[in-house]
């Protein structure tokens, strides 16, 4: 579904991805696993069209991106950003059904929907009339997964989605995306450093570093590998190939 | 000493580069924006949304500024006029420089007070919570959805805003002037409307267009480029202002010389 080959990108003399190399078949929930700054949010960012990569080809669905119409392609993705990053101007069932009142569906059947998404990410239906301000953080993260799954897309990208969060409120939202993805059929590509989401919501892990992935695995192998990054970043180990101070 | 020459020149020399380096950044939005214009879709909730913030609770803070000006200008070219019995002048030197000069310029700066900054913070906020990524992502062009709306509004806005102000201002000069330097009310009037002609207006409002492209331009241009954090958004705020300030004051000097030295 999605495959990335070579892909390299520099900002200025800083080169963050070094020739990443990955494939996330249809229907799997791929996680990105790897320490601050090692290029996770570049990698989502390059395949969704934010970033452009300096050498590299990524196509989905065998399209290269670059090709063809792309608000075509973007209709495909829904994304949970890290931050939420709700529009603060507007409440929050305009968020979650921007995408349709943008394709000229009307109010009524947009607020509709969006109530029923709501529900879906366990909130009352009053809280579509609330701005993001008003919201707490867990109830952000749920809305942003609401509007992730509004027009219920291929392929939903997860950032960081249990950053700020506590323990109990990490766990709902860990939980909530696995259901989603495997009800939606979606293929997921989430990238996080925290490892109980990796293990709620991964098929598959990969572990970026040095703007590489060096290992690719189930979760089951990725507790018995003998890799040492992935020992070490599992383990939350200070000593290993990563340095603790970069 | 040549080692210090050499420093020199060569921050001299980066400063220039970086300048026109911000220029061309600069007119390449500006084209962008202008060339979005006309292609579809046009979002009317944005721009009429913008028509309201820009335009309608920008219309205190202008008309405030232009009465008091307006007060001001009568009571100096009253005292200047004074000099070589010229006081008669009054009604018809603040209508010509009201409309001509002070409305648009004046209107232009505190429009650009009000609204490149809040325009410049909006964007800026929203580029560093990752706003501006989440509308991509929902296939919508931020140029389209936050820029073309505000640049149209402002453009649109202004100039009503400008005639607003040229009546109110005048409106000032009128009230100082009956009251305090004694003109006769239908007189005052009678003058202001004899020497104004239709070209004083219009320049006026030509002038506040260009203004109001250039503030909101600048607020959205600032707002897109902001940098991380709340020390970004704040060094964009600051920049559009400051910007948007200099180019008004740059461009009612072309558009003077271009309007009335012919």
């Amino acid at each position: 579904m999605i495959r990335l080959k070579n892909v390299h990108k520099a900002f200025g003399n800083n080169a963050v991805l070094n020739g990443v190399d990955l494939h996330v078949p249809k229907g799997e929930s791929m996680v990105i696993i790897g320490g601050s700054g090692t290029g996770k949010s570049v990698t989502l960012k390059c395949i969704l069209g934010l970033v452009k990569p300096d050498i590299g080809t990524i196509t989905v669905a065998d399209k290269d991106i670059k090709d063809g119409d792309r608000d075509a392609l973007l209709s495909r993705f829904g994304m949970l950003f890290q931050g939420g990053a709700l529009f603060d101007s507007m409440p929050v069932w305009q968020n979650i059904a921007f995408r349709l009142i943008q394709s000229g569906v009307s109010t009524d059947e947009a607020r509709a929907l969006a109530i029923e998404k709501l529900r879906r990410v366990g909130l009352k239906p009053d809280v579509a009339n609330r701005f993001p301000a008003e919201l707490s953080g867990g109830m952000q993260k749920r809305v942003g997964l609401a509007r992730a799954i509004a027009a219920d897309p291929e392929i939903i990208f997860f950032d960081e989605p249990t950053t700020g969060l506590d323990p109990i409120m990490a766990g709902v939202i860990n939980d909530l995306i696995r259901e989603i993805v495997v009800e939606m059929g979606a293929t997921a590509m989430t990238i996080t450093h925290d490892m109980s989401s990796v293990r709620a919501i991964a098929d598959r892990v990969a572990m970026l570093h040095d703007g590489t992935i060096k290992w690719t695995g189930t979760v089951t192998e990725m507790d018995t590998t003998g890799d040492p990054y992935v020992h070490q970043f599992i383990n939350g180990l200070s000593e290993g190939p990563i340095a603790a101070i970069r | 000493m040549i080692r210090s020459a050499t420093s020199l020149l060569g921050s001299t020399g980066r400063a220039v580069l970086n300048a026109i380096g911000a220029i061309g950044a600069v007119a390449l939005f500006a084209a962008q924006t202008i060339g979005q214009i006309a292609r579809p879709p046009f979002y009317w909730r944005e721009f009429v949304s913008a028509c309201i913030t820009i335009g309608y609770f920008s219309l205190p803070v202008v008309g405030l500024t232009a009465l008091f000006t307006g007060g001001a200008l009568a009571l100096q070219i009253y005292a200047g006029g004074a000099r070589f019995n010229a006081e008669a002048v009054v009604p018809s030197i603040v209508a010509i420089g009201m409309v001509r000069e002070l409305g648009p310029v004046l209107g232009g700066l505190m429009v650009a007070a009000r609204v490149a900054s809040s325009i410049a913070a909006e964007i800026g906020t929203m580029k560093v919570t990752e706003q501006i990524d989440a509308l991509v992502t929902l296939s919508t062009n931020p140029m389209k959805y936050l820029t073309v709306p505000r640049v149209l509004a402002a453009t649109l806005t202004v100039p009503v805003l400008v005639l607003i102000g040229d009546i109110i201002g005048i409106m000032g000069g009128y009230l100082v002037g009956t009251s305090r330097l004694g003109f006769n009310a239908a007189a005052y009037l009678q003058n202001t409307a004899d020497f104004l002609e239709f070209w004083d207006i219009a320049s006026g409002l030509v002038k506040g267009a260009v203004f109001g492209f250039i503030v909101a331009l600048m607020g959205c241009y600032f707002g897109m480029t902001s940098g991380r954090g709340a020390q970004g958004v704040g060094a964009a705020t600051k920049a559009a202002v400051v910007a948007a300030s200099v180019l008004i004051l740059a461009a009612n000097y072309i558009l003077t010389e271009a309007f009335f030295t012919a």
